[in-house]
């Protein structure tokens, strides 16, 4: 394919030519002096703008300007160095280490390429990883929605994404949201945006999305508030309520696992739990069977005794 | 398998990536070379030749970059310009972010140094992508004990574990061999013989509740008891979503009675109670008249008090 290495070569001139100068560099400087700009003057230019944008998808800086009096209104281009570098700092062994676990965690996930492309840039910096500094730990990330690539790209591109969720009672919901991030917790992921529809910001588990996940045309569309934090909008969506469970001792550990505060009343524990969603404690609760009565707030109690009710009913 | 990325532009990016890290690894073997970018040896040889025919304006043997790989060892001379890897992508940030979010989580209690290194790379990389919001990933299992479980299994050494087995809803003191820690359906499970079954089990690692090294006494563990799998049909009512995903069912099964099985009777019954009236066990009888009676039971209890 010689046309498409030339083409490769042309982009590679054209990245070193524009990361050299010190001044910004002229249409005609560049077609003058950068090898592969061939042709009409027409051809040469369409070449060009093909080429800024190609640079610019590969996430290259071209900043346009002209401060040359002599081609006052002529625009010129140069990439500065400073912007097409990483620049992390001073970095040490034992931080290229860290982040070697850090891409490692991708491994067979949905972003090891972009993670193995980083970790390859990190290499290049010179410094040499420190293993030995970091305990023999191989944290992993779990697999995600087979489309998780078209969130984080998303969500760098600021581009609203369209997918069916599941509600429920299975249901299928159509959503658009604006992605602001995406993070995972006890091996569930979670995305979360504003929900154009209705106007406010929704998390939504990733295995509860049915079929593909397809990201709009238009890019750079929202903005996503700074700091912004997944879980904590899932704490702040709603206030806790407190509850008092009595479980026998020794017993209901998940219940006593989430207690904050217990007291002994002999052959049983009284335990306060913090809750945001009655039916989750419910569930909990059922699960642990006759090692597990709740003593307040009333209507929690109430709707146990309804859902054992409804249960009893069913299995009559 | 090498899957050499062949559009032009991702070959592109390629070699820009690939000039920093030949100018950081001088003499690196040609082999490595194409193994470290995922391609085969051929197309590293092609990535090269091209690479070899660019430089700055003026493109004669002083201009351009200059490359040796004829030998098998590759160098790489006169390409200042490119020497500096390049800043890293959005996506590339979102990896390493939610890597290191990981990572400072899963590092024992007692490297509160480390962890103190880690987040001070999240803010680095933060300020230099344009990525405003919190990247989390919070592991399941704490990073004690993931670290002893580890270098267990690495040294095929004994631990004393805490377990707490939710299905019968005990908590029982173990010592146990590590073989393999290995994933399934979403959650990670230690393989380990199991000295006081004297048999092959598994624990879901974040119900390990504590563990610590210690020895054993080498014992021939006898292959896992097969269990006895019991065959169970459920119909869902209502919340069909939360049924789905508590019996591991399909989406487009649900709607029917759908039969399926479980080692444990104790599990059957705990989560068609906790579906609180989701679902409705059809079969088997004995198991539904047992759910019946224990719904019953804590009904008066709540009744009478």
């Amino acid at each position: 394919m010689p046309t498409v290495s030339r083409k490769i070569e042309r982009l590679i001139n054209l990245t070193i030519a524009l990361l050299a100068t010190k001044r910004y560099l002229t249409k005609s400087e560049i077609f003058r002096s950068v090898d592969g700009y061939e042709g009409s003057a027409e051809t040469k230019e369409r070449m060009f703008e093909r080429d800024k944008d190609d640079l610019r998808n590969l996430g290259v800086v071209i900043e346009v300007g002209s401060f040359d009096p002599v081609f006052e209104d002529e625009a010129g281009y140069r990439i500065k160095p400073e912007r097409y570098s990483l620049d992390l700092g001073q970095i040490t062994g034992v931080q290229i280490a860290l982040l070697s676990l850090a891409a490692q965690a991708w491994r067979g996930a949905a972003l090891d390429d972009a993670a193995h492309s980083a970790l390859t840039k990190l290499r290049s910096i010179g410094v040499e990883s420190d293993l030995d500094g970091v305990p023999a730990i191989t944290p992993r990330l779990n697999a995600a929605h087979s489309d998780f690539v078209v969130i984080t790209t998303a969500i760098s591109k600021r581009q609203r994404i369209s997918f069916t969720y599941l509600g429920s009672s299975l249901e299928r919901q159509s959503r658009i949201i604006e992605p602001f991030a995406i993070a995972t917790r006890n091996s569930h992921w979670y995305v979360a945006g504003n929900d154009t529809e209705k106007s406010q910001i929704r998390t939504f588990r990733l295995d509860r999305i049915n079929g593909e996940i397809t990201s709009m045309p238009v890019s750079g569309g929202y903005e996503i508030p700074e700091g912004f934090d997944v879980f904590e909008s899932l704490s702040n969506l709603q206030s806790a309520i407190i509850a008092t469970i009595d479980i026998r001792k020794g017993k209901a550990q998940l219940l006593r696992n989430t207690a904050l505060s217990i007291v002994d009343k002999g052959e049983w524990d009284q335990i306060t739990v913090e809750y945001f969603d009655s039916q989750t404690l419910i569930d909990l609760v059922l699960w642990h069977g006759e090692d597990a009565l709740v003593k307040a707030p009333i209507e929690l109690r109430k709707d146990v005794i309804s859902k054992l009710h409804e249960i009893v009913l069913l299995h009559a | 398998m090498p899957k050499a990325a062949q559009t032009p532009l991702g070959r592109t990016a390629r070699l820009l990536d690939l000039v920093p890290y030949l100018a950081s690894h001088q003499g690196i073997e040609l082999l490595s070379l194409a193994k470290e970018f995922d391609v085969s040896q051929s197309q590293m040889v092609a990535d090269l030749t091209t690479l070899w025919m660019c430089g700055l304006p003026g493109y004669t043997p002083l201009e351009l970059m200059e490359l040796s790989f004829e030998s098998g060892f590759v160098t790489i001379h006169n390409a200042e310009t490119l020497a500096h890897p390049r800043t890293l992508s959005d996506e590339e940030s979102i990896a390493l972010l939610l890597g290191l979010d990981l990572v400072i989580e899963s590092l024992p209690d007692d490297r509160k140094d480390l962890k103190a290194i880690a987040l001070d790379l999240v803010a680095r990389l933060s300020a230099r992508s344009s990525l405003p919001a919190k990247l989390s990933a919070i592991p399941i299992i704490p990073g004690s004990i993931r670290s002893i479980i580890e270098k267990a299994v690495r040294e095929k050494s004994g631990v004393e574990i805490v377990y707490h087995s939710a299905y019968s809803d005990t908590v029982s003191t173990r010592v146990v061999t590590p073989i393999e820690l290995r994933d399934d359906s979403g959650f990670e499970y230690l393989w380990a013989a199991c000295q006081s079954a004297k048999a092959l089990r598994s624990f879901r690692v974040d119900r390990i509740q504590s563990v610590a090294l210690t020895t054993v006494e080498k014992t021939a563990t006898e292959a896992s008891q097969d269990n006895h799998k019991i065959n169970y049909t459920i119909f869902a009512h209502s919340r069909e979503r939360e049924v789905m995903e508590r019996f591991a069912l399909e989406p487009d099964a649900l709607g029917a009675a759908i039969e399926t099985s479980s080692y444990s009777r104790e599990w059957i019954r705990r989560s068609i109670l906790a579906s609180s009236g989701g679902a409705e066990l059809t079969a088997p009888a004995d198991i539904r008249s047992e759910i019946q009676r224990a719904a019953q039971s804590l009904l008066d209890r709540y009744t009478s008090q």
